[in-house]
């Protein structure tokens, strides 16, 4: 069964997405930012990492950069949640190595699509 | 640390998030509360990126809740909010007095807007309309008009930037006062077409947002629908609105602007150009990176991507966003694993416990008394162990319920600024012993006395600039609010550096209401005075803090806590008035006395002293009054066994012990049969299940598992002045 | 008790029934939270004679009346029959004191009967109306009107 790791500093936003996930069947691990999500995310094997931007003491973007820097984690899949989709954000995301991006508020069924597409 | 499941959940639409609702309507409201405290404390000269992006990220996590779960009222609000944080914290404009004020009064009617979700009654909240067109103007960069109030406490000078030079390319320009737009709005391609209808609730719930109605000519498609609308927002800002229902690129805008209108440079047509508009490439609301790490192939991704792929990659070219570039440590929403939130109920019930553990030792400790010792030596040795434990529980459970002071404090800052604002006063406000704990019921019911105290200080006791300047003083004033641990008491003190309290004004004003005063009375027993009810020395009465009657209702309140209240001030200088309180309401020592058959608890904090009558230190006065002289003071003598009618069934026992109690700035004596001994006991409380009965403040256990009352000693004592 | 269909099944209602001197009395099960044997309350001075005081349950300070005397009874003993009645009325804890209790009735609306307009010591309001079972007459009580009524003083005036 594969295990995401959700990183969100709002509560109720990561009790919503674990709920979204654990329906469909995946093992989830909660983190409340960068600095927590980096710790767990040594803890035991992860297939997908699922980040927000905008979060205290380590946002999404430089959650991202340090998992790409650590040997680790250079092939786990990270997909960065945003409330904005401009092209400074996509160019960002891109440098900083993330797999990818969805937009919020997003509905559930259409996270759950988009993680299909990216763990099997 | 989460539980797996086996069973997948049904489609999205099955997906009921109203379970998260009140997650997040707890979460929202911290949010709220931080953002106004950094509000408050924003140095707007020198406020630096860690607070600026504190205060954007806390308005950012309420608009992206509020927009998942479906508040699109708040969801509109907190997005302004954000638009103006996010260019304050890019350095784009610089924060003033009037961007606090419009964000401090944003989040009022955020808060409100999300209490009405809460209970329920959607579409009664604030209308937001106002608030909007403040904040988009802030954001363009007008000043707006000065609030129509008389001058405010400037912290800082207003400085406006000219928005052009900063506004990023990402940027769309908006109307600055919002003019009406008429707007056709297509949704394509639906899934479900029925999605776009529930776009024009959205019209419904968000006051001024603005009209929309079916465009009923021309031929519309199976999966879309037409709308015309009629608004002030931003082609950005409806986008961001519809998203909840409509992903942006099943949107396009289209702006019916009339031939005329077009060489209007603020013209809004074709000046919003977004992806959106062009379904070919729309952004479908996600996307990959091509070649990224863990990315689908090509065939599966959207065509997003593939544009994204063919841009040089230059990780120099990543400005990102500001926060990515430092770390900030933010204001506070505290790790999860230090703390666990509990239900008050719980820890209500936990203190319960305790106290009946309390009270079962007890009774043990006095069953045991009689047992010879060498025979039960282990058993008393563990009654004793026991006595020690059940001690170090109960201060362990009871610090459970102590919480700082800080909580009471917090709500002060924001309360002055806008009272000394109306006032036109110049205030500081300065705390001290933040973290000194008080047991959370205390706390509640200190709240009420204690802002009364503070808005006094603010509104009678702080001058106006010009009169604190003629008279010498800085033309700010200081309001101080400290508490400190003192014994087993919390004190906690409100000073001021105002005009202070005129000695002779109250004298004359009390002796105009009659009341018994003499020039001899001490600084001390004048000062008091004005906790008489009906007592106001303001020459002009503000509806601020209202009239004197307030004075008396803290007394009052105070004393109901078993504390007590005391003034000292020196005229034109200041004054300081000092709350003293128990630590705690649900423990407290007490000294328990006979009369009859019947036992009475006396708070060990009222005792002065106690000694067997003698028969010729009392007198009697008028109306069978009597009093006592105890070395050079006469005492009024309140015979308990009257007070209460106890029934005397042993004509032998007499009331000849003399207790001396102070209480309410008195002292008088009681009259009982027998001093009984000293304990600590457990407070019950008779209201919830009776009700309030005269000169008794509540009822304890005893270890015999009786009740006993134990008496009101400021009661007892305002009694005897009758 | 009868259960002849489902309808009246949804109107039955569970009466507990004690004794007060010789009159039998009906009120609300789903009102009672415990029955418990007498013992001395500790006195309030000043309070009406049927407040006889408050008692300690199980941490709890719950006032006891005395039906006996609130009912005009002609004797009230204070036996191993006596027995409390402790009440839940929306979270107000109560204690009546009866001179015994008898069983639990269910009464359908056909059991039911109005009471006649008589002089009554008690709130008439209190009484919802006569239930008979058999040779049995209950007087059913609205013991929630009862205790809130303002001459118990067990509420404080406004």
């Amino acid at each position: 069964m594969p295990v995401i790791l959700t990183v969100d500093d709002s509560p109720s936003m990561r009790k919503m997405v674990s709920f979204t996930l654990i329906g469909a069947g995946y093992k989830v691990i909660e983190a409340i930012d960068g600095v927590d999500a980096f710790e767990k995310a040594q803890d035991q094997p992860i297939d997908l990492v699922l980040t927000d931007q905008n979060m205290p003491r380590m946002d999404g973007l430089g959650l991202t950069r340090k998992l790409r820097e650590h040997p680790h984690f250079k092939t786990v899949p990270i997909l960065v949640l945003t409330t904005e989709s401009s092209d400074l954000m996509k160019q960002a995301g891109r440098a900083a190595g993330a797999t990818g991006w969805l937009v919020k508020p997003f509905d559930p069924s259409r996270l759950i699509e988009v993680i299909k597409k990216v763990i099997k | 640390m989460a539980e797996v499941h086996h069973e997948s959940s049904g489609s999205g639409a099955d997906f009921d998030l109203s379970q998260f609702y009140q997650i997040f309507f707890e979460e929202a409201g911290e949010n709220l509360d931080l953002m106004e405290q950094m509000l408050l404390s924003l140095n707007l000269e020198t406020a630096d990126d860690e607070e600026l992006n504190g205060i954007f990220r806390c308005a950012h996590s309420v608009k992206g809740g509020a927009a998942t779960f479906g508040f699109s009222d708040v969801a509109e609000l907190t997005h302004q909010m954000e638009s103006l944080l996010d260019k304050l914290r890019r350095h784009e404009l610089k924060p003033n007095a009037s961007m606090v004020d419009v964000l401090l009064e944003s989040a009022d009617s955020s808060r409100a807007l999300l209490a009405c979700h809460q209970s329920g009654q959607v579409g009664q909240g604030p209308a937001t309309a106002n608030l909007v067109s403040r904040i988009r103007a802030l954001v363009a960069g007008e000043i707006p008009p000065p609030p129509a109030a008389i001058k405010v406490a400037e912290l800082a000078k207003p400085v406006v930037d000219s928005p052009a030079s900063a506004t990023a390319p990402a940027e769309l320009a908006e109307s600055a006062s919002g003019g009406m737009r008429h707007l056709e709005v297509r949704f394509i391609n639906l899934d479900q077409p029925a999605q776009a209808d529930a776009v024009v609730e959205l019209f419904r719930d968000i006051a001024g947002l603005g009209e929309i109605k079916p465009h009923t000519s021309g031929e519309v498609a199976a999966d879309s629908r037409v709308f015309e609308v009629e608004t002030t927002s931003s082609n950005e800002d409806l986008l961001d609105l519809f998203a909840f229902h409509v992903s942006r690129e099943h949107v396009v805008i289209r702006d019916m602007v009339s031939p005329e209108l077009l060489g209007d440079p603020q013209g809004p047509a074709g000046e919003q150009s977004l992806p959106a508009q062009d379904a070919a490439t729309a952004s479908p609301g996600f996307g990959f990176f091509d070649g990224a790490p863990g990315a689908p192939p090509a065939h599966d991704q959207t065509p997003e991507s593939a544009l994204l792929a063919t841009q040089p990659m230059d990780s120099g070219v990543a400005k990102s966003s500001p926060s990515a570039a430092k770390v900030p440590v933010a204001g506070n929403m505290q790790p999860e694993a230090a703390t666990i939130r509990v239900a008050i109920s719980k820890v209500d019930q936990l203190i319960n416990l305790v106290g009946e553990l309390v009270i079962t030792q007890a009774m043990l400790a006095q069953n045991s008394r009689a047992l010879d010792p060498a025979v039960y030596q282990q058993l008393l040795t563990g009654l004793t162990d026991l006595d020690r434990n059940t001690r170090d529980l109960q201060e362990s459970v009871m610090s459970i319920r102590m919480i700082p002071m800080s909580i009471v404090f917090s709500r002060f800052p924001r309360m002055l600024r806008d009272l000394a604002g109306k006032l036109g006063k110049k205030v500081d406000f300065v705390t001290q012993g933040e973290a000194t704990e008080l047991d959370k019921g205390l706390v509640e019911k200190i709240t009420d006395p204690l802002t009364h105290l503070v808005r006094n200080s603010c509104d009678h006791g702080i001058e106006s600039p010009q009169d604190r300047i003629h008279a010498g003083k800085p033309e700010t004033g200081t309001i101080t609010l400290s508490a400190a641990h003192q014994g087993g008491s919390i004190v906690i003190e409100v000073r001021d550096d105002g005009k202070g309290m005129s000695r002779q004004k109250i004298l004359t004003k009390a002796r105009e209401r009659g009341l018994d005063v003499s020039d001899q009375m001490s600084d001390a027993e004048v000062w008091q005075l004005i906790f008489a009810p009906g007592f106001s020395t303001a020459e002009v009465v503000t509806d601020v803090s209202g009239r004197g009657v307030g004075m008396d209702v803290v007394k009052r309140n105070i004393a109901s806590l078993n504390g007590t209240v005391e003034i000292e001030s020196s005229e034109g200088y200041g004054m300081k008035v000092s709350v003293r309180l128990p630590l705690t309401l649900a423990i407290m020592d007490g000294m328990s006395v006979g009369v009859g058959n019947e036992v009475y608890i006396l708070p060990l904090s009222s005792v002065v002293e106690s000694f067997q009558v003698r028969s010729d230190a009392v007198s009697t006065v008028g109306q069978g009054a009597q009093l006592v002289k105890v070395r050079d003071e006469y005492m009024p003598v309140i015979e308990l066994e009257k007070v209460f009618q106890v029934p005397r069934y042993d004509s032998d026992k007499t009331s000849d012990i003399m207790v001396v109690i102070e209480a309410d700035g008195s002292r008088v004596v009681l009259l009982v049969d027998e001093l009984l001994g000293q304990q600590q006991v457990v407070v019950k409380n008779l209201e919830s299940n009776y009700r309030k009965v005269p000169n008794v403040s509540g009822a304890t256990i005893l270890g015999d598992g009786k009740v006993a009352l134990i008496l009101d000693t400021g009661a007892l004592v305002r009694r005897s002045r009758h | 008790m009868d259960k002849t269909n489902e309808e009246s099944n949804a109107k039955l209602c569970e009466y507990l029934t004690f004794r007060l001197d010789r009159e039998e009395y009906g009120i609300d099960i789903l009102k009672v939270q415990e029955i418990r044997g007498y013992e001395p309350p500790t006195r309030i001075a000043n309070a009406p004679p049927f407040i006889k005081g408050v008692v300690n349950l199980r941490g709890t300070i719950v006032p006891i009346v005395e039906m006996r005397l609130k009912f005009n009874c002609a004797n009230a003993q204070y036996d191993d029959f006596t027995v409390v009645i402790i009440l839940n009325l929306h979270k107000r804890i109560v204690g009546i004191v009866v001179d015994s209790v008898s069983d639990v009735m269910g009464l359908v609306p056909e059991q039911m009967r109005a009471a006649p307009e008589i002089e009554s010591i008690i709130n008439s309001d209190a009484i919802i109306g006569l239930g008979s079972l058999s040779d049995r007459m209950l007087i059913l009580l609205d013991i929630e009107k009862l205790m809130s009524d303002a001459d118990m003083g067990l509420v404080a005036d406004v």
